[in-house]
């Protein structure tokens, strides 16, 4: 896929706007205010990153913030609107997810596909019940750190080795330009 | 201590690794400070262990542009770095791994001969004069596996990773060495494996200058802190010597000027340059102590690059600390593999928060959502290498203006062929290592934002090559000195923190000494 220059200013932009994302709940809705329009982002989150584990839930979460952020200024607005239109002309959630891609590939360069996908990306994987469901514990500080046989309890390969080979400092030691410099290299490029 | 903005003092910029080092260095041995830091002064109680938040608290978020061919300018342009702004500097973000430079490291030229299109320069100093400085370095940050201190143990990513090492046929795998305490060390307590290194580390196991060299610069009495306090001129006297540093306040934008003596400017290689250029004047028109016009250019980030693997089993890789892996097999120049230089791998785990971000930026669709499903049976490794100095790559000052109305930074990278045939070696070792040991799927990841800022003031033996000499002192302003990572002439495989730091006690000292005689 050919990643467009905005779509990936927007990606940055999305980490830049962290502090802005808020609470996703309380999504201020101007535009996609429609009944089904939350649904409707939802099932474009879903197809963008497809989580057969994830329920239908935690896409309405995110979509709620990315119709915040549609909401946020003039120019959001206007290209969020027909971008909406877009899928609600096509019946974008009434199509099999390989359909979805296709239509997702043809609108992958419009600013409301950026805006979409850079909140999505970050929203999603940031979502508590998405760690619950990765299995990942996240902060342990207030539990004493990880115990020994947590971080550890890897048992499906050997003990490994935690001290240098005991050859390492003369591998690294045996370094004078002397002995490289006569290893010329050739110029490739 | 409190310092009277009239009195002309011995000026620090920048409370990073490599500023902290400096004025902790002065003030030990009875000279006042004044050390201003743009950022404010974050607690180890504050520190947040959660990706996002924890990046918003502290990371420089400045207004920056970029420009050139590394696919970087496309991923995160408003972002080129992951930089921190706070007492403690970028270290408070650091992983800690502690490597030095190998002895050939500080003569790439002559070692590697001339590359096309790469800058490559001998350093004015060399490995055998640098050693008692890491050993220094190395007490002051208590790297393990060094001076008698034990290592850190395997965790689950490190138990993939080496074993993985290990069928390849590699030897030069062990947990260390990094900056992070496994016995208690220094008054700081050791590991209780809570993670969250990138975010602080709230057990204070891990060293950086705010639990180390700041609290012990204030403690000597000499130090006078001053926060939230960003350099945005230095001014020069008659006879072209440095004497003020305009500063700022970021919270009440008041301008102040601290009277000079002598000026370390530790900003990181980014700003640093960037104040040297703001710095112009009718005496120095192309900026500050840039007569050689070398100032802001040869900007290196290393290497750089990552690979994550998922397996059919339970891995846990965020579990235990962050980084807590190291392979030095592949360090050595060796022509034979198509491009000078080398590279380590180290193991390294992010969040899904964090993952989902640099996984694959711009990417979507079901084979990165299937990658990011694997989460809990993934392991993953960071290759750091030397890249190349190239004139062109760039700090210069854009016509953008950050929301202090100053000119924002333009940094321009564009990747050199060597840099990108050792990235593609990398991948294809980082990749063997994990199918030895079982992976179903394997990824190949983009550069972060740049972490290690290296060169644009660079260090050169004659005054038309670089902008600083052996000390790390301006060729043209002579009370001026860089004590960050921008002085490196050219960056070698190993991350640089240990060698900031060995730099900044060598000219701490220097500059002592040079004070007490009177010389500056
Ligand atoms: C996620 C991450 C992981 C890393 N892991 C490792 C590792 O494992 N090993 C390693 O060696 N390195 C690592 N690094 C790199 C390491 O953090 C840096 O090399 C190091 O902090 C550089 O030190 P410095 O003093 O040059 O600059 P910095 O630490 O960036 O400090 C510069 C300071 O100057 C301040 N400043 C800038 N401009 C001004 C101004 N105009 N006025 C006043 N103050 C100013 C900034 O706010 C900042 O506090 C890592 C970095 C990151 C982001």
């Amino acid at each position: 896929m050919k990643i467009t220059r905005r779509e990936l200013l927007i990606s940055a932009g999305s980490l830049l706007a962290y502090s802005q994302l808020g609470s996703l709940a309380n999504a201020e809705v101007n535009i996609a205010a429609q009944p089904g329009d939350q649904e409707m982002i939802a099932s474009m989150c879903k197809a963008l990153y497809p989580h057969d584990r994830f329920p239908m839930s935690i896409y309405m979460d995110v979509a709620a913030g990315a119709i915040k952020k549609g909401n946020a200024d003039t120019g959001a607005k206007i290209s969020f609107r027909a971008g909406l239109d877009g899928l609600k002309i096509n019946k974008f959630d009434k199509m099999n997810f390989k359909k979805q891609t296709k239509y997702l590939k043809s609108i992958a360069n419009t600013p409301f596909f950026g805006l979409v996908r850079g909140h999505t990306v970050v929203a999603l994987y940031d979502h508590k019940e998405v760690h619950k469901i990765f299995g990942y514990q996240g902060a342990s500080f207030d539990k004493g750190g990880y115990k020994d046989g947590e971080y550890n309890d890897l048992s499906w390969l050997p003990e490994p080795r935690i001290e240098e080979h005991p050859d390492l400092t003369a591998f690294l030691d045996d370094s004078s330009p002397k002995k490289y410099a006569s290893l010329k290299i050739k110029k490739t490029f | 201590m409190k310092i009277d903005k009239k009195e002309k003092a011995v000026v620090v910029i920048g409370s990073g690794p490599g500023g902290a080092q400096v004025a902790y260095q002065l003030t030990k041995q009875g000279i006042p400070v004044v050390l201003l830091e743009a950022g404010r002064r974050i607690m180890k109680e504050e520190y947040v262990n959660e990706e996002w938040p924890a990046f918003s608290q502290m990371a420089w978020l400045d207004k920056r542009t970029m420009s050139g061919n590394a696919r970087i300018v496309q991923d995160f342009n408003g972002l080129p770095t992951w930089l921190v702004k706070a007492v403690g500097g970028t270290a408070t973000h650091w992983a800690g791994a502690t490597p030095r430079f190998l002895d050939y490291e500080w003569k790439t030229k002559s070692t590697y001969g001339s590359v096309d299109g790469a800058t490559l320069m001998d350093w004015p100093i060399d490995g055998k004069e640098m050693k008692p400085y890491y050993v220094k370095a190395e007490d002051a940050i208590g790297s393990t596996h060094r001076g008698g201190r034990p290592p850190l143990p395997a965790n689950n990513n490190y138990k993939v990773f080496a074993e993985g090492a290990k069928r390849n046929g590699y030897k030069f795998y062990a947990t260390g060495p990094y900056g992070t305490n496994a016995a208690p060390y220094d008054g700081r307590p050791a590991s209780i494996q809570d993670g969250f290194n990138f975010q602080g580390d709230k057990n204070g196991s891990k060293w950086n200058p705010n639990v180390s060299e700041i609290p012990k610069a204030l403690a000597t009495g000499k130090l006078e802190l001053r926060t939230n306090s960003q350099a945005v001129q230095i001014t020069t006297d008659s006879s072209g010597k440095a004497d003020g540093v305009l500063y700022m306040d970021t919270k009440t934008k008041a301008l102040h000027r601290q009277e000079a003596k002598v000026i370390c400017v530790a900003g990181n290689s980014i700003e640093t340059p960037r104040l040297f250029l703001m710095s112009a004047s009718s005496r120095f028109p192309n900026g500050l102590a840039n007569s050689s016009d070398q100032v802001g250019r040869n900007y290196m980030r290393h290497l750089t690059g990552s690979v994550y693997a998922t397996f059919d089993k339970p891995v846990n890789f965020f579990r235990g600390e962050t980084m807590a892996g190291f392979l030095a097999d592949e360090v050595k120049h060796n022509p034979k593999r198509g491009f000078v230089g080398g590279y380590y791998l180290e193991t390294l785990a992010l969040g899904p928060s964090f993952l989902g971000a640099f996984l694959d930026p711009g990417k979507w669709g079901k084979k990165f959502a299937d990658m990011m499903d694997g989460y809990q049976n993934m392991a993953g490794m960071w290759i750091v290498g030397e890249d190349m100095p190239q004139a062109n790559n760039r700090i210069t000052l854009g016509s953008a203006k950050d929301a202090f109305g100053l000119p924002a930074p333009n940094v321009h990278f564009d990747d050199h062929p060597n840099d990108t045939a050792m990235r593609n070696h990398a991948y294809e070792k980082g990749e063997a290592i994990y199918k030895a040991v079982g992976a179903t799927q394997t990824y190949r990841v983009t550069p972060y934002p740049h972490t290690h800022n290296l060169g644009s003031m660079r260090m050169s033996a004659k005054a038309k090559d670089g902008v600083v000499d052996k000390w790390g002192r301006c060729h043209d302003v002579k009370n001026l000195f860089v004590s960050d990572g921008s002085v490196m002439t050219t960056g070698a495989a190993c991350n640089p923190t240990l060698t900031i730091t060995a730099l900044a006690i060598r000219q701490g000292e220097y500059l002592a000494d040079q004070l007490k005689k009177g010389n500056v």
